[in-house]
Protein backbone atom coordinates (compact mmCIF):
# COMPACT_ATOMS: atom_id res chain seq x y z
CA UNK A 1 0.00 0.00 0.00
CA UNK A 2 2.73 2.34 0.86
CA UNK A 3 6.02 1.64 -0.20
CA UNK A 4 9.27 3.23 0.39
CA UNK A 5 12.49 2.53 -2.51
CA UNK A 6 15.72 3.68 -1.00
CA UNK A 7 14.42 6.93 0.63
CA UNK A 8 17.18 9.67 1.80
CA UNK A 9 16.59 12.32 3.84
CA UNK A 10 19.05 15.37 4.85
CA UNK A 11 17.84 18.32 5.81
CA UNK A 12 19.25 21.81 4.91
CA UNK A 13 21.60 21.95 7.94
CA UNK A 14 22.77 18.42 7.00
CA UNK A 15 21.66 16.25 8.99
CA UNK A 16 21.00 12.99 7.54
CA UNK A 17 17.16 11.82 8.88
CA UNK A 18 16.41 9.13 6.86
CA UNK A 19 19.29 7.24 5.05
CA UNK A 20 18.54 4.76 2.16
CA UNK A 21 15.25 3.29 3.85
CA UNK A 22 13.50 0.52 1.50
CA UNK A 23 9.86 -0.71 3.46
CA UNK A 24 6.24 -1.48 2.34
CA UNK A 25 3.28 -0.71 4.42
CA UNK A 26 1.00 -3.79 3.54
CA UNK A 27 -3.08 -3.09 3.40
CA UNK A 28 -4.52 -2.96 6.04
CA UNK A 29 -1.51 -3.56 8.34
CA UNK A 30 -0.16 -0.97 11.11
CA UNK A 31 3.19 -0.95 10.68
CA UNK A 32 5.01 1.29 13.28
CA UNK A 33 8.08 2.49 13.43
CA UNK A 34 9.78 2.34 16.52
CA UNK A 35 13.17 4.10 17.89
CA UNK A 36 14.38 6.41 19.84
CA UNK A 37 14.33 10.38 19.25
CA UNK A 38 16.52 11.51 16.25
CA UNK A 39 16.12 8.03 14.62
CA UNK A 40 14.15 9.57 11.47
CA UNK A 41 10.87 7.67 12.26
CA UNK A 42 9.00 11.24 12.57
CA UNK A 43 10.77 12.37 9.13
CA UNK A 44 9.75 8.99 7.95
CA UNK A 45 5.74 9.72 8.24
CA UNK A 46 5.97 13.38 7.36
CA UNK A 47 7.10 12.34 3.72
CA UNK A 48 4.57 10.26 3.37
CA UNK A 49 2.04 13.15 2.95
CA UNK A 50 4.56 15.09 1.86
CA UNK A 51 5.06 17.45 4.68
CA UNK A 52 8.86 16.91 4.30
CA UNK A 53 10.07 16.24 0.80
CA UNK A 54 12.85 13.21 0.38
CA UNK A 55 16.02 14.32 -0.58
CA UNK A 56 16.41 10.83 -2.78
CA UNK A 57 14.19 7.74 -3.60
CA UNK A 58 10.59 7.49 -3.93
CA UNK A 59 7.32 6.92 -2.02
CA UNK A 60 4.65 4.93 -3.63
CA UNK A 61 0.78 4.89 -2.56
CA UNK A 62 -0.87 2.23 -4.28
CA UNK A 63 1.79 2.10 -7.03
CA UNK A 64 1.55 6.34 -7.49
CA UNK A 65 4.55 8.23 -6.06
CA UNK A 66 3.77 10.70 -4.11
CA UNK A 67 5.33 13.16 -5.48
CA UNK A 68 3.64 13.30 -8.61
CA UNK A 69 0.54 14.26 -6.68
CA UNK A 70 -0.70 17.23 -5.32
CA UNK A 71 0.01 17.41 -1.80
CA UNK A 72 -2.84 19.40 -0.75
CA UNK A 73 -5.44 16.35 -2.31
CA UNK A 74 -3.05 13.60 -1.22
CA UNK A 75 -3.22 14.86 2.83
CA UNK A 76 -6.80 15.18 2.18
CA UNK A 77 -7.11 11.18 1.63
CA UNK A 78 -4.59 10.50 4.69
CA UNK A 79 -5.76 10.41 7.76
CA UNK A 80 -3.13 12.60 10.14
CA UNK A 81 -3.09 12.13 14.02
CA UNK A 82 0.01 13.64 16.33
CA UNK A 83 1.04 13.52 19.77
CA UNK A 84 -0.10 17.26 20.57
CA UNK A 85 -3.22 16.53 18.95
CA UNK A 86 -3.49 19.82 17.64
CA UNK A 87 -7.41 20.07 17.91
CA UNK A 88 -8.20 24.10 16.65
CA UNK A 89 -9.31 25.21 20.28
CA UNK A 90 -11.52 28.28 18.39
CA UNK A 91 -13.45 25.47 16.87
CA UNK A 92 -16.13 23.00 18.78
CA UNK A 93 -15.35 19.73 18.30
CA UNK A 94 -17.59 18.80 16.41
CA UNK A 95 -16.48 21.43 13.75
CA UNK A 96 -12.72 19.97 14.12
CA UNK A 97 -14.12 16.56 13.00
CA UNK A 98 -15.56 17.76 10.34
CA UNK A 99 -12.65 20.04 8.87
CA UNK A 100 -11.58 17.18 6.20
CA UNK A 101 -14.62 16.20 4.87
CA UNK A 102 -15.42 20.15 4.98
CA UNK A 103 -12.41 20.01 3.04
CA UNK A 104 -13.97 17.61 0.46
CA UNK A 105 -16.53 19.43 0.56
CA UNK A 106 -19.68 16.64 1.73
CA UNK A 107 -22.76 17.94 2.19
CA UNK A 108 -23.66 19.54 5.46
CA UNK A 109 -25.86 16.36 6.00
CA UNK A 110 -23.83 14.04 5.03
CA UNK A 111 -20.94 16.10 7.67
CA UNK A 112 -23.43 16.17 10.43
CA UNK A 113 -24.15 12.68 10.71
CA UNK A 114 -20.56 12.03 10.20
CA UNK A 115 -19.96 13.89 13.20
CA UNK A 116 -22.17 11.94 15.51
CA UNK A 117 -20.93 8.94 14.43
CA UNK A 118 -17.38 9.53 14.99
CA UNK A 119 -17.91 10.88 18.66
CA UNK A 120 -19.72 8.02 19.25
CA UNK A 121 -17.46 5.54 17.27
CA UNK A 122 -14.89 7.16 20.27
CA UNK A 123 -17.05 6.28 23.14
CA UNK A 124 -18.62 9.46 23.70
CA UNK A 125 -21.99 11.57 23.84
CA UNK A 126 -22.51 13.57 20.77
CA UNK A 127 -24.85 15.65 22.69
CA UNK A 128 -22.51 15.99 25.28
CA UNK A 129 -19.37 17.06 23.49
CA UNK A 130 -20.30 18.20 19.83
CA UNK A 131 -20.53 21.82 20.95
CA UNK A 132 -17.65 21.83 23.40
CA UNK A 133 -14.46 23.52 23.20
CA UNK A 134 -11.33 21.59 23.23
CA UNK A 135 -9.66 23.28 26.18
CA UNK A 136 -13.01 22.26 28.13
CA UNK A 137 -12.15 18.42 27.79
CA UNK A 138 -9.42 15.93 29.32
CA UNK A 139 -6.34 15.17 27.52
CA UNK A 140 -7.81 11.68 26.87
CA UNK A 141 -11.20 13.14 25.46
CA UNK A 142 -8.70 15.59 23.41
CA UNK A 143 -6.84 12.60 22.80
CA UNK A 144 -9.70 10.37 21.21
CA UNK A 145 -11.10 13.74 19.09
CA UNK A 146 -7.66 13.93 17.82
CA UNK A 147 -7.84 10.31 16.37
CA UNK A 148 -11.78 10.24 15.24
CA UNK A 149 -10.89 13.72 13.47
CA UNK A 150 -7.76 11.46 11.29
CA UNK A 151 -10.78 9.06 10.59
CA UNK A 152 -13.41 11.29 9.97
CA UNK A 153 -13.13 10.97 6.07
CA UNK A 154 -12.51 7.16 6.05
CA UNK A 155 -8.97 7.67 4.34
CA UNK A 156 -7.60 4.26 3.47
CA UNK A 157 -4.15 5.60 5.36
CA UNK A 158 -3.61 6.72 8.51
CA UNK A 159 -0.33 8.01 10.05
CA UNK A 160 0.17 8.49 13.34
CA UNK A 161 3.10 10.49 15.25
CA UNK A 162 2.72 9.01 18.87
CA UNK A 163 -0.61 9.55 18.87
CA UNK A 164 -1.26 8.56 22.61
CA UNK A 165 3.02 9.88 24.07
CA UNK A 166 1.10 12.63 25.95
CA UNK A 167 -1.15 10.93 28.39
CA UNK A 168 -0.83 9.47 31.72
CA UNK A 169 -0.01 5.22 31.88
CA UNK A 170 -3.39 4.86 32.37
CA UNK A 171 -5.76 6.66 30.44
CA UNK A 172 -2.51 5.54 27.28
CA UNK A 173 -3.34 2.01 28.01
CA UNK A 174 -7.06 3.02 27.65
CA UNK A 175 -7.26 4.33 24.48
CA UNK A 176 -4.52 1.97 22.96
CA UNK A 177 -6.88 -0.74 23.93
CA UNK A 178 -9.70 1.42 22.25
CA UNK A 179 -7.70 1.90 19.54
CA UNK A 180 -6.79 -1.60 18.59
CA UNK A 181 -10.80 -2.57 19.03
CA UNK A 182 -11.95 -0.02 16.86
CA UNK A 183 -9.19 -0.62 14.34
CA UNK A 184 -10.15 -4.12 14.24
CA UNK A 185 -13.51 -3.15 13.00
CA UNK A 186 -12.24 -0.78 10.17
CA UNK A 187 -9.32 -1.99 9.00
CA UNK A 188 -7.14 1.06 8.07
CA UNK A 189 -3.69 0.80 6.69
CA UNK A 190 -1.41 2.86 9.80
CA UNK A 191 1.94 3.98 9.53
CA UNK A 192 2.14 4.47 13.62
CA UNK A 193 5.26 6.05 14.74
CA UNK A 194 6.30 5.55 18.51
CA UNK A 195 9.40 5.53 20.82
CA UNK A 196 7.98 3.21 23.19
CA UNK A 197 8.84 -0.73 22.74
CA UNK A 198 5.98 -1.39 24.72
CA UNK A 199 3.44 0.12 22.76
CA UNK A 200 5.50 -0.66 19.36
CA UNK A 201 4.69 -4.20 20.14
CA UNK A 202 1.01 -3.83 21.45
CA UNK A 203 -0.43 -1.59 18.84
CA UNK A 204 1.77 -3.25 15.44
CA UNK A 205 1.59 -6.16 13.30
CA UNK A 206 4.92 -5.19 11.91
CA UNK A 207 7.76 -3.38 13.67
CA UNK A 208 10.62 -1.34 11.63
CA UNK A 209 13.26 -0.41 14.02
CA UNK A 210 14.91 2.19 13.02
CA UNK A 211 18.20 3.85 14.15
CA UNK A 212 20.45 6.77 13.09
CA UNK A 213 18.08 7.33 10.20
CA UNK A 214 18.57 3.31 9.01
CA UNK A 215 15.97 0.52 9.30
CA UNK A 216 17.79 -2.05 11.74
CA UNK A 217 14.77 -5.03 11.32
CA UNK A 218 11.57 -5.19 9.58
CA UNK A 219 9.50 -8.49 11.66
CA UNK A 220 6.63 -9.10 13.52
CA UNK A 221 6.70 -8.15 16.94
CA UNK A 222 7.18 -12.08 17.93
CA UNK A 223 10.18 -12.46 15.64
CA UNK A 224 11.79 -8.93 16.61
CA UNK A 225 11.45 -10.10 20.07
CA UNK A 226 12.66 -13.94 19.49
CA UNK A 227 15.11 -13.47 16.55
CA UNK A 228 17.28 -9.75 16.88
CA UNK A 229 18.58 -9.31 13.92
CA UNK A 230 21.59 -7.37 14.82
CA UNK A 231 23.29 -6.22 18.00
CA UNK A 232 21.60 -2.70 17.77
CA UNK A 233 17.62 -4.57 17.93
CA UNK A 234 19.28 -6.71 20.78
CA UNK A 235 20.24 -3.90 22.95
CA UNK A 236 16.97 -1.58 22.23
CA UNK A 237 14.83 -4.57 23.72
CA UNK A 238 17.31 -4.79 26.45
CA UNK A 239 16.23 -6.43 29.80
CA UNK A 240 12.30 -6.39 28.69
CA UNK A 241 12.96 -9.42 26.85
CA UNK A 242 10.96 -11.80 29.20
CA UNK A 243 8.37 -9.72 29.37
CA UNK A 244 8.31 -8.59 25.89
CA UNK A 245 7.84 -12.24 25.04
CA UNK A 246 5.34 -12.74 27.29
CA UNK A 247 3.64 -9.69 25.71
CA UNK A 248 3.78 -11.33 21.99
CA UNK A 249 2.68 -14.36 22.42
CA UNK A 250 -1.43 -14.50 22.90
CA UNK A 251 -3.67 -17.14 24.18
CA UNK A 252 -4.97 -17.91 20.99
CA UNK A 253 -2.45 -19.98 20.24
CA UNK A 254 -2.75 -22.15 24.11
CA UNK A 255 -5.72 -23.69 22.58
CA UNK A 256 -6.31 -26.85 19.99
CA UNK A 257 -8.19 -25.53 16.71
CA UNK A 258 -11.12 -28.32 17.48
CA UNK A 259 -12.99 -26.54 20.59
CA UNK A 260 -14.32 -24.02 18.27
CA UNK A 261 -18.28 -23.68 19.21
CA UNK A 262 -20.52 -20.63 19.11
CA UNK A 263 -20.46 -18.45 22.05
CA UNK A 264 -23.76 -18.37 24.18
CA UNK A 265 -22.48 -16.80 26.95
CA UNK A 266 -23.84 -12.97 27.94
CA UNK A 267 -21.79 -10.14 26.41
CA UNK A 268 -20.35 -9.53 29.72
CA UNK A 269 -19.40 -12.65 31.12
CA UNK A 270 -15.19 -12.39 32.14
CA UNK A 271 -13.86 -13.73 28.52
CA UNK A 272 -10.17 -14.00 26.97
CA UNK A 273 -9.85 -12.31 23.72
CA UNK A 274 -7.90 -14.67 21.52
CA UNK A 275 -5.44 -11.97 20.74
CA UNK A 276 -5.01 -11.32 24.29
CA UNK A 277 -1.40 -11.44 25.62
CA UNK A 278 -0.10 -13.77 28.64
CA UNK A 279 0.02 -10.90 30.79
CA UNK A 280 -3.54 -9.78 29.85
CA UNK A 281 -4.18 -13.24 30.80
CA UNK A 282 -2.32 -13.59 33.76
CA UNK A 283 -3.80 -10.34 35.06
CA UNK A 284 -7.43 -11.45 34.28
CA UNK A 285 -7.06 -14.98 36.13
CA UNK A 286 -5.86 -12.68 38.64
CA UNK A 287 -8.49 -10.42 38.78
CA UNK A 288 -11.17 -12.50 38.80
CA UNK A 289 -9.74 -15.36 40.98
CA UNK A 290 -10.89 -18.24 38.27
CA UNK A 291 -9.01 -21.53 37.32
CA UNK A 292 -10.05 -21.28 33.90
CA UNK A 293 -11.58 -18.75 31.73
CA UNK A 294 -13.22 -19.13 27.99
CA UNK A 295 -11.62 -17.42 25.20
CA UNK A 296 -13.34 -16.44 22.78
CA UNK A 297 -12.84 -13.94 19.09
CA UNK A 298 -15.97 -12.21 18.14
CA UNK A 299 -19.13 -14.28 18.92
CA UNK A 300 -17.35 -17.90 18.47
CA UNK A 301 -15.82 -19.87 21.32
CA UNK A 302 -12.42 -20.65 21.01
CA UNK A 303 -11.93 -23.18 24.47
CA UNK A 304 -11.19 -22.83 27.50
CA UNK A 305 -7.71 -22.30 28.85
CA UNK A 306 -6.61 -23.74 32.11
CA UNK A 307 -4.61 -21.51 34.48
CA UNK A 308 -2.50 -24.25 34.92
CA UNK A 309 -1.57 -24.31 31.00
CA UNK A 310 -0.95 -20.48 30.86
CA UNK A 311 1.61 -20.94 33.92
CA UNK A 312 3.45 -23.65 32.21
CA UNK A 313 3.50 -21.79 29.37
CA UNK A 314 4.99 -19.14 30.78
CA UNK A 315 7.51 -21.25 32.34
CA UNK A 316 8.40 -22.49 29.36
CA UNK A 317 8.93 -18.96 27.75
CA UNK A 318 10.98 -18.19 30.93
CA UNK A 319 13.27 -21.08 30.11
CA UNK A 320 13.40 -20.17 26.28
CA UNK A 321 14.63 -16.34 27.29
CA UNK A 322 16.57 -16.98 30.53
CA UNK A 323 19.00 -19.71 28.02
CA UNK A 324 19.46 -16.86 25.50
CA UNK A 325 20.83 -14.32 28.05
CA UNK B 1 -26.20 74.39 37.97
CA UNK B 2 -26.54 77.42 36.57
CA UNK B 3 -22.50 77.65 35.64
CA UNK B 4 -23.13 74.59 33.81
CA UNK B 5 -25.75 75.79 31.62
CA UNK B 6 -23.83 78.69 31.02
CA UNK B 7 -20.76 76.70 30.28
CA UNK B 8 -22.72 74.80 27.53
CA UNK B 9 -24.75 77.78 26.36
CA UNK B 10 -21.42 79.16 25.37
CA UNK B 11 -19.43 76.03 24.14
CA UNK B 12 -22.18 73.29 23.40
CA UNK B 13 -22.10 73.22 19.69
CA UNK B 14 -18.62 74.20 19.41
CA UNK B 15 -17.64 71.01 21.54
CA UNK B 16 -19.95 68.86 20.02
CA UNK B 17 -18.64 69.87 16.51
CA UNK B 18 -14.77 69.88 17.52
CA UNK B 19 -15.83 66.57 19.19
CA UNK B 20 -16.83 65.13 15.75
CA UNK B 21 -14.27 66.17 13.96
CA UNK B 22 -11.73 64.38 16.65
CA UNK B 23 -13.93 61.20 16.11
CA UNK B 24 -13.66 61.23 12.57
CA UNK B 25 -9.88 61.87 12.72
CA UNK B 26 -9.45 59.27 14.55
CA UNK B 27 -11.84 56.74 12.81
CA UNK B 28 -10.10 57.25 9.60
CA UNK B 29 -6.50 57.10 10.84
CA UNK B 30 -7.37 53.86 12.87
CA UNK B 31 -8.49 52.06 9.83
CA UNK B 32 -5.89 53.18 7.53
CA UNK B 33 -3.47 52.36 10.11
CA UNK B 34 -4.92 48.82 10.50
CA UNK B 35 -5.77 48.62 6.57
CA UNK B 36 -1.68 49.28 6.42
CA UNK B 37 -0.38 46.94 9.33
CA UNK B 38 -2.48 44.27 9.41
CA UNK B 39 -1.38 42.67 6.42
CA UNK B 40 2.07 43.65 6.56
CA UNK B 41 2.06 41.74 10.20
CA UNK B 42 0.66 38.59 8.41
CA UNK B 43 2.92 39.09 5.90
CA UNK B 44 6.20 39.50 8.22
CA UNK B 45 4.66 36.83 10.68
CA UNK B 46 4.77 34.22 7.65
CA UNK B 47 8.03 35.37 5.78
CA UNK B 48 11.07 33.58 6.99
CA UNK B 49 12.94 36.54 5.62
CA UNK B 50 14.16 37.69 9.23
CA UNK B 51 16.37 40.52 8.63
CA UNK B 52 13.40 42.46 6.60
CA UNK B 53 11.65 41.78 9.37
CA UNK B 54 13.53 43.12 12.48
CA UNK B 55 13.99 46.28 9.81
CA UNK B 56 10.70 46.94 9.54
CA UNK B 57 9.65 46.65 12.95
CA UNK B 58 12.71 48.46 13.68
CA UNK B 59 11.36 51.51 12.12
CA UNK B 60 8.08 51.03 13.56
CA UNK B 61 9.63 51.32 16.67
CA UNK B 62 11.75 54.41 16.36
CA UNK B 63 8.59 56.28 14.98
CA UNK B 64 6.95 55.22 18.46
CA UNK B 65 9.95 57.14 20.39
CA UNK B 66 9.77 60.16 18.47
CA UNK B 67 7.59 62.55 20.81
CA UNK B 68 4.22 63.64 19.28
CA UNK B 69 4.58 66.29 19.22
CA UNK B 70 7.94 66.39 16.98
CA UNK B 71 6.46 63.98 14.63
CA UNK B 72 3.99 66.35 13.71
CA UNK B 73 6.43 69.39 13.22
CA UNK B 74 8.28 66.93 10.97
CA UNK B 75 5.39 65.96 8.92
CA UNK B 76 4.55 69.67 8.50
CA UNK B 77 8.30 70.46 7.73
CA UNK B 78 8.87 67.61 5.43
CA UNK B 79 5.43 68.16 3.37
CA UNK B 80 6.58 72.21 2.75
CA UNK B 81 9.47 70.39 1.34
CA UNK B 82 7.92 68.82 -1.11
CA UNK B 83 4.94 71.20 -1.73
CA UNK B 84 2.26 69.07 0.40
CA UNK B 85 -0.56 70.94 2.42
CA UNK B 86 1.04 71.94 5.60
CA UNK B 87 -2.00 72.94 7.26
CA UNK B 88 -5.54 71.11 8.04
CA UNK B 89 -6.98 67.35 8.40
CA UNK B 90 -4.53 65.62 5.53
CA UNK B 91 -0.44 66.02 7.05
CA UNK B 92 -2.67 65.83 10.83
CA UNK B 93 -3.84 62.35 9.45
CA UNK B 94 -0.15 60.76 8.19
CA UNK B 95 0.52 61.73 11.43
CA UNK B 96 -1.77 59.84 13.31
CA UNK B 97 -1.46 57.19 10.72
CA UNK B 98 2.09 56.67 11.61
CA UNK B 99 1.96 56.99 15.12
CA UNK B 100 -0.88 54.32 15.30
CA UNK B 101 0.89 51.81 13.18
CA UNK B 102 3.31 49.91 15.45
CA UNK B 103 1.08 48.53 17.91
CA UNK B 104 -1.19 46.80 15.69
CA UNK B 105 1.81 45.88 13.62
CA UNK B 106 3.80 44.48 16.55
CA UNK B 107 0.22 42.66 17.62
CA UNK B 108 -0.38 41.26 14.74
CA UNK B 109 2.82 39.73 14.29
CA UNK B 110 2.85 38.24 17.64
CA UNK B 111 -0.63 37.35 17.25
CA UNK B 112 0.22 34.97 14.17
CA UNK B 113 3.79 33.95 15.85
CA UNK B 114 2.05 32.77 18.79
CA UNK B 115 0.08 30.16 17.18
CA UNK B 116 0.69 26.51 18.31
CA UNK B 117 2.93 25.11 15.45
CA UNK B 118 1.56 22.18 16.40
CA UNK B 119 -2.17 22.79 15.04
CA UNK B 120 -0.52 24.54 12.04
CA UNK B 121 1.59 21.47 11.59
CA UNK B 122 -2.33 19.80 11.90
CA UNK B 123 -3.66 21.99 9.61
CA UNK B 124 -1.21 21.54 6.76
CA UNK B 125 -0.69 17.67 7.46
CA UNK B 126 -4.96 17.51 6.92
CA UNK B 127 -4.47 19.28 3.92
CA UNK B 128 -5.35 23.05 3.93
CA UNK B 129 -3.96 25.34 1.67
CA UNK B 130 -2.27 28.26 2.70
CA UNK B 131 -4.51 30.37 2.31
CA UNK B 132 -7.28 28.08 4.10
CA UNK B 133 -4.67 27.88 6.97
CA UNK B 134 -4.61 32.02 7.28
CA UNK B 135 -8.07 32.58 7.68
CA UNK B 136 -9.74 29.39 9.06
CA UNK B 137 -6.68 28.90 11.75
CA UNK B 138 -4.14 31.58 11.89
CA UNK B 139 -6.00 34.98 11.93
CA UNK B 140 -9.30 33.65 14.28
CA UNK B 141 -6.96 32.48 16.16
CA UNK B 142 -4.33 35.32 17.30
CA UNK B 143 -7.89 37.85 16.68
CA UNK B 144 -7.79 38.53 20.62
CA UNK B 145 -3.98 40.12 20.29
CA UNK B 146 -4.57 41.53 16.47
CA UNK B 147 -7.52 43.39 18.33
CA UNK B 148 -5.78 44.46 21.73
CA UNK B 149 -3.38 46.28 19.16
CA UNK B 150 -6.18 48.01 17.39
CA UNK B 151 -7.51 49.01 20.69
CA UNK B 152 -3.94 50.54 22.06
CA UNK B 153 -3.82 52.21 18.72
CA UNK B 154 -7.01 53.90 18.90
CA UNK B 155 -6.81 54.76 22.34
CA UNK B 156 -3.38 56.42 21.58
CA UNK B 157 -4.48 58.21 18.62
CA UNK B 158 -7.19 59.82 20.78
CA UNK B 159 -5.16 61.60 22.89
CA UNK B 160 -2.41 62.61 20.01
CA UNK B 161 -5.09 64.09 17.86
CA UNK B 162 -5.57 66.62 20.41
CA UNK B 163 -2.37 67.82 19.12
CA UNK B 164 -3.76 67.91 15.34
CA UNK B 165 -5.61 71.60 16.38
CA UNK B 166 -2.29 73.21 16.18
CA UNK B 167 -1.80 72.61 12.31
CA UNK B 168 -5.29 73.74 11.66
CA UNK B 169 -7.08 70.52 11.63
CA UNK B 170 -9.44 70.67 13.91
CA UNK B 171 -10.53 68.44 17.03
CA UNK B 172 -10.83 68.44 20.49
CA UNK B 173 -7.15 70.25 20.53
CA UNK B 174 -8.47 73.00 18.86
CA UNK B 175 -10.55 74.19 22.16
CA UNK B 176 -7.36 73.24 23.96
CA UNK B 177 -5.74 75.58 22.41
CA UNK B 178 -7.84 78.53 22.12
CA UNK B 179 -8.17 78.61 26.10
CA UNK B 180 -4.10 78.03 26.21
CA UNK B 181 -3.95 81.17 24.28
CA UNK B 182 -6.80 83.29 25.51
CA UNK B 183 -5.92 82.21 29.32
CA UNK B 184 -9.80 80.28 29.69
CA UNK B 185 -10.13 77.37 31.96
CA UNK B 186 -13.77 76.76 30.20
CA UNK B 187 -12.00 76.23 27.24
CA UNK B 188 -9.59 73.94 28.57
CA UNK B 189 -11.83 71.57 30.17
CA UNK B 190 -14.48 72.04 26.92
CA UNK B 191 -11.57 70.15 25.24
CA UNK B 192 -9.61 68.27 27.87
CA UNK B 193 -12.99 66.16 29.33
CA UNK B 194 -14.66 64.88 26.19
CA UNK B 195 -11.73 63.69 24.95
CA UNK B 196 -10.80 61.61 27.79
CA UNK B 197 -14.22 60.73 27.40
CA UNK B 198 -13.42 59.24 24.14
CA UNK B 199 -10.79 57.53 25.17
CA UNK B 200 -12.36 55.71 27.98
CA UNK B 201 -15.53 54.97 25.80
CA UNK B 202 -13.88 53.62 22.62
CA UNK B 203 -11.33 51.66 25.05
CA UNK B 204 -14.07 49.83 26.68
CA UNK B 205 -16.24 49.34 23.35
CA UNK B 206 -13.06 47.97 21.89
CA UNK B 207 -12.43 45.71 25.04
CA UNK B 208 -15.66 44.03 24.80
CA UNK B 209 -15.65 43.54 21.48
CA UNK B 210 -11.51 42.00 22.44
CA UNK B 211 -13.79 39.72 24.51
CA UNK B 212 -16.38 38.94 22.60
CA UNK B 213 -14.21 37.62 19.65
CA UNK B 214 -11.85 35.56 21.53
CA UNK B 215 -12.58 31.63 21.23
CA UNK B 216 -14.62 31.08 24.18
CA UNK B 217 -12.84 28.82 26.00
CA UNK B 218 -9.52 30.69 26.00
CA UNK B 219 -10.66 32.79 28.68
CA UNK B 220 -13.05 31.12 30.99
CA UNK B 221 -13.16 27.33 30.69
CA UNK B 222 -9.61 26.04 30.40
CA UNK B 223 -9.85 24.65 34.18
CA UNK B 224 -12.77 22.92 33.66
CA UNK B 225 -11.78 19.59 32.14
CA UNK B 226 -12.85 16.38 33.68
CA UNK B 227 -11.66 12.85 32.92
Amino acid sequence: MIQFQSVSKRFPNGVDAVRDLTLEVQEGETLVLLGTSGCGKTTTLRMVNRLTEPTSGCIQIAGENVLDQNPILLRRKIGYAIQHIGLFPHMTVGENIAVVPRLLNWSPERIGARVDEMIAMIGLDPNEVRDRYPPQLSGGQRQRIGVARALAADPRIVLMDEPFGALDPITREQLQNEFLELESEIKKTILFVTHDLFEAVKMGDRIALLDEGRLQQTATPSELVEHPANEFVDQFLGQHRFHLSLLTRSVGTLLRADQERAFDGPPSATCLRARDSFVDALDMFRQSGADSLPVRRGRVLLGILERSALLDAISEVFGLTDARI
Amino acid sequence: MTTLIAFFDKLGPEMLQRTYEHVYLTFLAVVIATAIALPLGVFLARSSWTRFTNVVMGAAGIIQTVPSLALIAFIVLLFALIALPTLGAFPALVALVLYGLLPILRNTYTGIRQVDPSVLDVATGMGMTPHQVLFQVELPLSLPVIMAGIRISTVWTIGVATLCGLIGAGGLGDLIIKGLRSIQMDYLIAGTVPAGLLAILFDTILAWLERWLSPVTLSEASGEASA
